[in-house]
């Protein structure tokens, strides 16, 4: 746990920060809304003493609820890993301003972002699926698609599509197997 | 003579549906009939979504398209790169992904902690140990297990037995791209031995499934050590030598050095890490810029280059495979005794809560960002692969260079596509 991070990072975003910073073990947290992305991340990025150039990684992360995006970030100046957390964007529309502008190597971090949860990044030029076919219309790791044959405690429990050949366009048609539609966009 | 008896199935013969209804009523089959020629016109084969597939789909005067891939030797797995040339002249590139996606991550969040270890194997096939590193490492943390150090200091030692190997073949594959043929004979007599070694040790010789939280799974044993042992009394020597094979060879350093070259800004931006970013003169390494493990007490170096083209970052890969007998000796020296596991309960529900565990992989930072919600399962596990970082920078590396270089860059990257598709 670096202290003196958390103080450093209190001192140059207490007004953007949506909770109190949290430390365990090698990492610190924070928490921000979507409309500070752009702000928080130029700041950790260019500030002098904190100077976080390297993007860890980018994910996105469904709670059931909302859509989050995470950031984790690593410095010179900090023995800790720092994750940026972008809480509270909506499971129907989810928008985020896109890192591209700091990190060109973000651009496919948020392709697989989209292709997975359908987070919109607003500013990528080159936002399509990355790893599901273009004519693909769900995002798999959303918590309501459910895996027809493999998912123990999901409503999908003892489909087997493997044994049903015929079946999986009625099975991606069918609304109530809670696969989510792309929005019209 | 006796008459030999005609020979009869003792099966009655099923009668089989005639072809033309199968076929007709399969949907997954298409008729020949129903393949028209233009079913090939348009490129892509559906319309533009963003501007800069547009971009790049729209053919300038004099240029055309060429798949490289999927299926092509030297892409190291199933990759398609689509190459937009002027003549020799490489213009743009847009790799095509997702030939190997199998979805990890959604299984991993429905199996259990322990079995994401075994799911999580086959991402980085050459070097699976570092990807359940990772996952163990992001584990631990989550439950606040602590390891013991004899475990550690196992993990480190397979581990960097695995890295020689990977970056071994890393050598030989790059000289095949470059058409040399020799190296990767003895690239793969080294990875062999290695690879029989942590089969004495593991049980397997690929897919290893060893790391667990909070241990590993089995003490070294005589078999491993004594293997270890022969290896390590000639391991520098013929490492000289097989770099030797190519470090003097004029036609491969000619073809090498200058090509596709990566400055330093460049592989910040692009969150290039591993041996790439450090032929580009920064010196990031997980295990110091971030040490986990027992690395803080071991003597290494991390070897950094400025030049940032293909021919460092092969250099850099065999200064590294030095560094790490340098690692691997100095386990020996200091292993202590003591158990191998922690003790753990049967089923593993780690408190809600997220963790990052991040680990140095042959082609650089294995991440896993890990969720609990209380339960059995993760609730989200997200994998960082390296050759997906690394592979992004070929679109920006191509361009100018001549078709013949692409597959030395590519290859110099040395991307996995098994870690890449997830």
């Amino acid at each position: 746990m670096d202290r003196s991070l958390k103080r450093r990072l209190e001192a140059s975003l207490s007004s953007q920060l949506i909770a109190p910073i949290r430390q365990r073990h090698d990492q610190t947290e924070i928490r921000i809304g979507p409309g500070d992305v752009t702000d928080v991340l130029s700041t950790l990025h260019d500030s002098v003493d904190l100077r976080f150039e390297i993007l860890a990684d980018l994910a996105g992360v469904d709670t059931g609820e909302h859509m989050q995006v995470v950031y984790h970030l690593w410095s010179e100046t900090s023995p800790d890993w720092l994750r940026v957390i972008v809480d509270g964007l909506s499971r129907d529309d989810p928008r985020c301003p896109s890192a591209t502008f700091l990190w060109t190597g973000a651009e496919w971090l948020e392709r697989e972002a989209y292709d997975m949860f359908g987070i919109i990044f607003e500013g990528n030029r080159d936002l399509r699926r990355i790893f599901m076919p273009p004519d693909y219309t769900s995002f798999p790791l959303r918590k309501d698609f459910y895996l027809p044959d493999d998912a123990a405690r999901s409503p999908g429990e003892g489909v087997r599509h493997v044994e049903r050949p015929y079946a999986p366009a009625v099975v991606a048609d069918d609304p109530s197997a809670g696969i989510r539609r792309a929005p019209a966009s | 003579m006796p008459t030999r008896p005609a020979r009869t199935s003792s099966r009655p013969k099923t009668p089989r549906p005639p072809e033309q209804s199968r076929s007709q009523d399969d949907p997954r089959i298409m008729l020949d009939r129903e393949v028209t020629s233009d079913l090939y016109e348009p490129v892509p084969p559906y319309p533009t979504q963003t501007e800069r597939e547009a971009e790049f789909y729209t053919r300038g005067d004099g240029e055309m398209f060429l798949n490289v891939g999927p299926h092509h030797p030297a892409t190291h797995g199933v990759l398609r790169l689509v190459l937009k040339l002027s003549g020799e002249q490489v213009v743009d590139v847009d790799p095509v992904l997702g030939y190997l996606h199998r979805g990890v991550e959604k299984i991993c969040e429905n199996s259990d902690y322990y079995h994401v270890i075994d799911h999580v194997d086959p991402l980085e096939y050459v070097s699976s140990l570092f990807q359940e590193w990772a996952a163990v490492l992001a584990f631990e943390q989550l439950m606040d297990v602590e390891v013991p150090p004899r475990a550690e200091y196992i993990r480190v030692l397979s581990g960097e037995l695995l890295r020689i190997a990977s970056h071994t073949l890393f050598m030989g594959f790059l000289a095949l791209d470059l058409g040399g043929l020799t190296p990767i004979l003895y690239s793969f007599i080294e990875r062999d031995e290695i690879v029989e070694m942590l089969a004495a040790l593991t049980g397997a010789r690929m897919l290893f499934n060893y790391f667990r939280i909070g241990g590993v799974n089995g003490d070294l044993n005589h078999e491993f050590m004594s293997r270890l042992g022969d290896w390590m009394s000639r391991a520098a020597k013929q490492t000289e030598a097989n770099t030797g094979l190519l470090n003097q060879n004029e036609i491969f350093v000619r073809r090498a050095r200058g090509v596709g070259v990566m400055n330093r800004e460049m592989a910040l931006r692009f969150g290039v890490t591993g041996g790439n970013v450090r032929a580009s003169g920064i010196p990031f390494d997980v295990r110091r810029a971030h040490p986990y493990s027992v690395y803080p007490q071991l003597d290494f170096n991390v070897p950094t280059r400025t030049e940032g083209d293909a021919l460092a970052r092969y250099l850099i890969r065999m200064d590294e495979v030095r560094e790490s007998i340098r690692i691997i000796d100095q386990c020996l020296d200091n292993m202590p005794d003591g158990p191998v596991m922690a003790k753990l309960p049967r089923l593993l529900r780690p408190h809600p809560g997220r963790a990052w565990g991040a680990v140095e992989g042959p082609r650089g930072m294995l991440g896993v960002y890990a969720i609990s919600d209380g339960s059995d399962q993760p609730f989200r596990f997200r994998i960082h692969d390296p050759s997906f970082m690394n592979l992004e920078v070929v679109p920006h590396l191509l361009p100018g260079n001549l078709l013949a270089d692409t597959m030395a860059i590519v290859s110099s990257l040395d991307p996995i596509m098994g870690g890449i598709d997830k």
